[in-house]
């Protein structure tokens, strides 16, 4: 097809797709904007902008939520405490709000929209690494560990974490369609990146000619919910594949 | 004339219990209240107790792995209880540990070999290949073999992984070693194997055990010398021979009465009433008046202290004078 | 002469895993007669609990099935029976009491509705009734001041006092058959010794059969008529509970015996049985003992020992003994 990143962003400016006569040809199977830039050439370039998304924030989300919730479950006490009294308030943290001043403040970027995304998303990861970790933290290896002499740091880093991961990668691939369609919605709405031609920036022009190219939007629409289901299932057979009561 | 290894003076350990709005604290769950006794060079003591005796407390606070409330522990000649971080972790080449649970005792997530090396890695013993050969040694020294090194804990036994575990605290050269009901959970014909594997080590190496179990049957095999403990203070401590054949606490009565052994036939049995009291609020007295099949009327109101009636023969109990 | 209330003939039932094919039980047959106590002896993986599931139809399906046998009840295969019928025998005629009763014990119901519960469901019998039928059986089972422990949640009980509740719930029908799976494995020394007091006087007192499921001998020598030993889901050895400890034909049973640590003497070293227990999933053929085995011969590795008559009463499954 022959399409490169350049070609394929979406200009705002152009307002709307418009098929000229060119729908449904070989070439162009999904019609073309205005500007003759390829629906379907957008639509692959999307679910890398998507699946960008959705990769990074996550693995901020889940870092972030990974060290805090480790950490809370080993250290205990006070630390904990703090810890999960700022978890509590984070959870309550209106990410939206702070978005859209960070938009008023600097403008859509998709960089930003990355940053927030995985700085205010980290709770839920927080909370169940957390609850892993303390039931690990009576496990007698734990223990073996401190009574050669392991400091807190090398107990965190060489056995708790190791015996999170399978949880955490759980989390990652069922949190990775939230964020996507967190970053399709603000899209939608207009607060998205406009010089990159996501999933929800494809919808938005979509939307203005349902009417008659309906399938503008209706395209990006399935294929977010493909997206999401697909990871859904992935998340679902992972979580199957490392508990260890499911093999007998 | 060997010298004492370890002191323990006065230990104890309570856990505050808070509750209520303010959390205020409530009073004191008091899992090891007053623990006095001393281990050898080489020698094993038996601790023998119920379940929340305070037995596996007051091996862990040994260690320091809970920190005591009170009291003092004497380790060749130095109280460990005064240690900072960095001799504390000295120390931890001195006196190790073995668990109870072979399933939960070895990180899943290592390999055995990593597992057994640990301890070097974290006192920065030798250099990689060093660490290897040792590691190697320790597996053959516990009934193992050098090419299990690589392989994970779930493919082993239970007989197994606690050979592992015993290894893991082999590697950095102990003097005394907790032994934390190392064989409760394994069937007899392994618990027999680790056994002996324990005596043979203990004859190689002069190592010192305090042998925690619940088994007298077991503790009679692998002691020198046997205290019991019940709710959170030792009411017997004696020489094994005159444990066994001369017990004068009538909780450790009933405790040698209730067990069932094949080779005994015929015994009467003395069946404790009730269970045993909350720690949290020990009966007055002596701790065991409730349920003593032998109690006088001073027993309610005053506490035994533990007195040495003939030859080391240690007992708490108003029945016998020192 | 007494009839068999249970007989169990070419019981296998199997596990079919991802990873092959786990025959738990592999063909085993047995008896148990009225008023009779058998104790299913045997290590962790024999195959005991999995008889008594297999016998209640409680293996999980999948991954278990039973492939095969008959077990009949009186004269009902209990594995061919429809549905309904077999509910109805489970739960009043053949009971089960549990290992653990903290599990056993539904946390949100008072014990006396736990027991009015499963009275109900089988007996035609008003609420009145039942409150006085559960009550009567708290008080059996020993639980002083029963009509106020009606009232108790399981949390209020303690270890020995839920044990008791467990069983008096499973005699709650006065079954004719009660399994009873190490009922006195979890619990401390004395209240082991409360416990079987309990089922000493559920002997005398109904005319009931216990098939007991235990891996302690100690327990089987006080509590059992006969005993049926087991290895890697087969059988080894059956005979009454005096001719087995005391004349005790196969390798495996001998080998377990002179395992157990003697609480009357010390011993420089323990006998142990070498090896440990064959992979259920691919096992050696022939006797499933032989390679543990000090007097295996050639045909043990070829051929499945058939049972042979010993004595009176007394079957051993070893070549051996043709």
């Amino acid at each position: 097809m022959g399409f490169t990143i350049e070609e394929s962003v979406y200009k705002p400016e152009t307002g709307q797709f418009i098929t000229k006569t060119i729908t449904g040809e070989r070439q162009h199977p999904l019609g073309t904007d205005n500007k003759g830039r390829d629906l379907l050439a957008m639509l692959i370039s999307g679910a890398r902008i998507s699946l960008q998304v959705g990769l990074f924030a996550t693995g901020i989300a889940i870092a972030l939520g990974t060290l805090i919730g480790v950490t809370s479950a080993y250290l205990g006490g006070k630390v904990d405490n703090a810890l999960m009294r700022f978890t509590d308030i984070m959870m309550t943290f209106p990410f939206f709000l702070l978005l859209v001043l960070i938009v008023f403040i600097f403008g859509p970027n998709l960089v930003f929209i990355v940053l927030v995304i995985g700085l205010t998303g980290w709770t839920g990861t927080a909370r169940l690494v957390r609850s892993e970790a303390l039931s690990l933290r009576t496990r007698e290896f734990i223990m073996a560990s401190k009574a050669l002499g392991a400091s807190s740091g090398r107990i965190i880093l060489a056995h708790l974490i190791p015996n999170v991961i399978s949880l955490i990668i759980v989390i990652a691939t069922l949190s990775i369609p939230g964020v996507i369609l967190a970053e399709a919605a603000l899209s939608f709405i207009g607060l998205g990146d406009p010089t990159v031609a996501s999933w929800g920036m494809i919808l938005r022009a979509g939307q203005q000619s349902l009417d008659t190219t309906w399938w503008v939007a209706v395209a990006p629409g399935v294929m977010l919910f493909l997206t999401v289901l697909a990871f859904n299932f992935l998340g679902d057979g992972l979580r199957d594949a490392f508990d260890p009561r499911s093999s007998v | 004339m060997t010298d004492k290894l370890l002191e323990v003076e006065d230990l104890k350990k309570y856990y505050p219990v808070t509750g209520g709005l303010l959390s205020r604290h409530l009073g004191d769950v008091r899992a090891v209240d007053g623990v006095s006794f001393y281990i050898k060079e080489g020698e094993t003591l038996g601790l023998v107790g119920e379940s929340g005796c305070g037995k596996s407390t007051l091996g862990r606070a040994i260690l320091r792995l809970e920190e005591p409330t009170e009291g003092r522990i004497i380790y060749k000649g130095t109280d460990i209880t005064k240690l900072g971080k960095k001799e504390l972790r000295e120390l931890r080449k001195e006196i190790q540990i073995i668990f109870q649970d072979p399933q939960s005792s070895l990180d899943p997530r290592m390999t055995i070999g990593q597992s057994i090396g640990e301890g070097l890695l974290i006192h920065g013993i030798g250099d990689d290949r060093a660490r290897v050969k040792r590691v190697d040694e320790i597996l053959e020294l516990v009934g193992l073999e050098a090419q299990h090194a690589l392989r994970y804990p779930h493919e082993f036994s239970s007989g197994q992984r606690q050979r592992v575990g015993i290894g893991r605290a082999l590697t950095v050269n102990p003097k005394l070693i907790i032994a934390d009901e190392p064989v409760s959970a394994l069937d007899v014909s392994i618990q027999a194997q680790i056994l002996n594997l324990m005596l043979d080590l203990r004859r190689e190496f002069g190592l010192a055990y305090l042998f925690i179990a619940h088994d007298l049957s077991v503790i009679r095999q692998i002691s020198h010398r046997v205290a019991v403990m019940y709710l959170g203070k030792i009411v017997e401590l004696a020489e094994r021979g005159e444990f066994f054949q001369n017990a004068l606490h009538p909780y450790t009565e009933a405790l040698l009465s209730a067990i069932l052994d094949i080779r005994q036939k015929g015994k009467t049995r003395i069946l404790l009433p009730g269970s045993v009291p909350s720690a949290l609020n020990p009966p007055s007295g002596c701790r065991f008046h409730t349920r003593c099949h032998r109690v006088l009327p001073i027993c309610h109101q005053e506490e035994p202290q533990l007195k040495d009636v003939g030859s080391g023969h240690l007992v708490a109990c108003h029945l016998y004078r020192a | 002469m007494k009839d068999a209330i249970l007989r169990v003939r070419n019981l296998k039932t199997y596990f079919f895993t991802r990873r092959g094919i786990i025959k738990a039980v592999d063909g085993i047959d047995f008896d148990l007669l009225e008023s009779e106590c058998l104790c299913l002896v045997g290590e962790s993986g024999c195959g005991k609990t999995v008889t008594a599931l297999s016998i209640l139809g409680l293996i999980d399906s999948p991954p278990g099935r039973i492939v095969g046998g008959e077990i009949y009840y009186h004269d009902v295969d209990l594995l061919g029976c429809p549905r309904d019928q077999l509910r109805h025998i489970r739960g009043k005629e053949i009971a089960m009491v549990f290992q653990d009763a903290q599990s056993a014990l539904n946390p949100v119901f008072t014990i006396g509705n736990q027991i009015v519960e499963q009275v109900k469901l089988h007996l035609e019998v008003n609420d009145r009734e039942a409150k006085g039928r559960a009550i009567g059986l708290l008080e059996e089972v020993g639980i002083p001041s029963p009509e106020k422990a009606f009232s108790y949640y399981p949390h209020q009980l303690s270890g020995g006092m839920k044990q008791r509740a467990m069983i008096a719930m499973s005699l709650s029908c006065a079954p004719q058959l009660l399994i009873a799976d190490e009922p006195t494995t979890a619990v401390d020394v004395t209240i082991k010794a409360q416990i079987l007091d309990i089922f000493h006087r559920l002997k005398d007192n109904r005319q009931m059969s216990i098939l007991f499921i235990t891996h302690e001998f100690g327990v089987v020598s006080e509590i059992g008529d006969r005993i049926a030993v087991m290895y890697a889901g087969r059988l080894a050895e059956i005979a009454t509970t005096s001719e087995l400890l005391n004349n005790p034909k196969h390798p495996y049973t001998t080998g377990l015996l002179k395992c157990l640590p003697d609480i009357t003497r010390e011993r420089d070293r323990l006998e142990s049985i070498p090896g440990t227990v064959p992979s259920l999933i691919d096992p050696p053929g022939g006797c499933l003992f032989h390679p543990r085995c000090d007097k295996a011969v050639a045909i043990c590795r070829e051929e499945q020992p058939p049972p042979l008559a010993v004595g009176d009463g007394h079957t051993v499954f070893c070549h051996l003994y043709s």
